[in-house]
């Protein structure tokens, strides 16, 4: 397991997810979010999307299991925000890159870029931080 | 139309969720490019192996399963949820997106938790054709400390021709 010292300003990682045709399905009996503009091409014709999006927060599950990955615990993750500022569809792959901008004390202070393949911003404004602890 | 400012302040909840074992494992599965469920399910590749390996979670300094934290969508939701189909605010939901998202996460999330979520509306602001509405809500477990503290920012494009259209399409939809 990484250690306070294993982290570094500068260092930088990165994760991708291809949202495959059921992804929305299998979010939505996991989460229970069955708004039908993702389980429904249809419907997501009718709204003007063009078939059915994956929920926001799927897309925001794989940038806090980025950070988890980062940060070597889920449990370590203990803030992120971002603003849901494209519809992310099946098909697309979303690519998570993240840099560590600062350590203070156990904090590590990250910021993320979220892109869709082809280099359109989904998420906005993606911070986190982990509470890196020495001794449990 | 603007969402009343006098709802400011409105309370949602509680709201109790039990976290089981088998659905915990499913979100990680749904969440980590597998597939949930005991019928054609397949284990997640790209989960941390804590949230799912039961023999990775006992030997990890954390001794069992500890929910991922995004696993918070399943029930910190569910303040920001009823006050968005709350008649009172009149939001069609058709023409509501979930516009920004912020969690800090205070400790573990355990199978066999009981949490506790209430809600409360913390921020009701205009700008344009949008209205903001933001959830603040807070989640503990059953010994009474905070597991979760969730900000959920709800973004509502008001009437004007977009609107009508919407509902238009929705009402004459073929599904409707």
């Amino acid at each position: 397991m990484k250690t306070l010292r294993d982290f570094a300003v500068g260092q930088t990682f990165q994760t991708s997810r291809t949202v495959d045709r059921y992804r929305p399905i299998y979010y939505a009996a996991a989460s229970g979010d069955f708004n039908p503009i993702h389980i429904d091409p249809r419907v997501g014709r009718m709204a003007g999307l063009g078939g059915a999006i994956l929920q926001g927060m799927c897309t925001y599950a794989w940038l806090t299991d980025a950070c988890a990955g980062y940060f070597d615990d889920p449990v370590r993750v203990r803030k992120l925000r971002a603003r849901f500022v494209k519809p992310v569809k099946p098909g697309d792959t979303v690519t998570f890159t993240g840099r560590c901008a600062a350590i203070e004390g156990s904090t590590v202070r990250v910021e993320l870029e979220v892109r869709n393949q082809d280099g359109v911003e989904v998420l906005e404004r993606a911070t986190a931080e982990g509470l890196i602890e020495e001794e449990r | 139309m603007a969402i009343d400012r006098k709802h400011l302040g409105r309370r949602y909840g509680p709201f109790r969720f039990e976290v089981g074992r088998e659905h915990l494992r499913d979100f990680v599965a749904v969440t980590g490019m597998g597939v949930p469920g005991r019928v054609s399910g397949a284990p997640p590749t790209g989960a941390h192996p804590w949230t799912w390996d039961d023999a990775a979670a006992a030997a990890s300094p954390h001794g069992g399963l500890v929910a991922p934290p995004s696993y918070a969508a399943c029930f910190a939701i569910e303040p920001f949820a009823a006050a968005c189909t709350d008649a009172a605010l009149g939001i069609d939901v058709v023409r509501l997106v979930h516009g920004e998202q912020a969690f800090e996460w205070f400790g573990p999330i355990r199978p066999g938790d009981v949490l506790t979520t209430t809600g409360e509306i913390t921020s009701l602001r205009e700008r344009g054709p949008l209205d903001f509405v933001e959830v603040t809500t807070t989640s503990s477990n059953q010994r009474g400390e905070a597991v979760v503290r969730g900000v959920w920012t709800a973004v509502v494009r008001s009437g004007g021709f977009l609107g009508v259209l919407l509902k238009a399409r929705r009402l004459l939809g073929e599904d409707r």
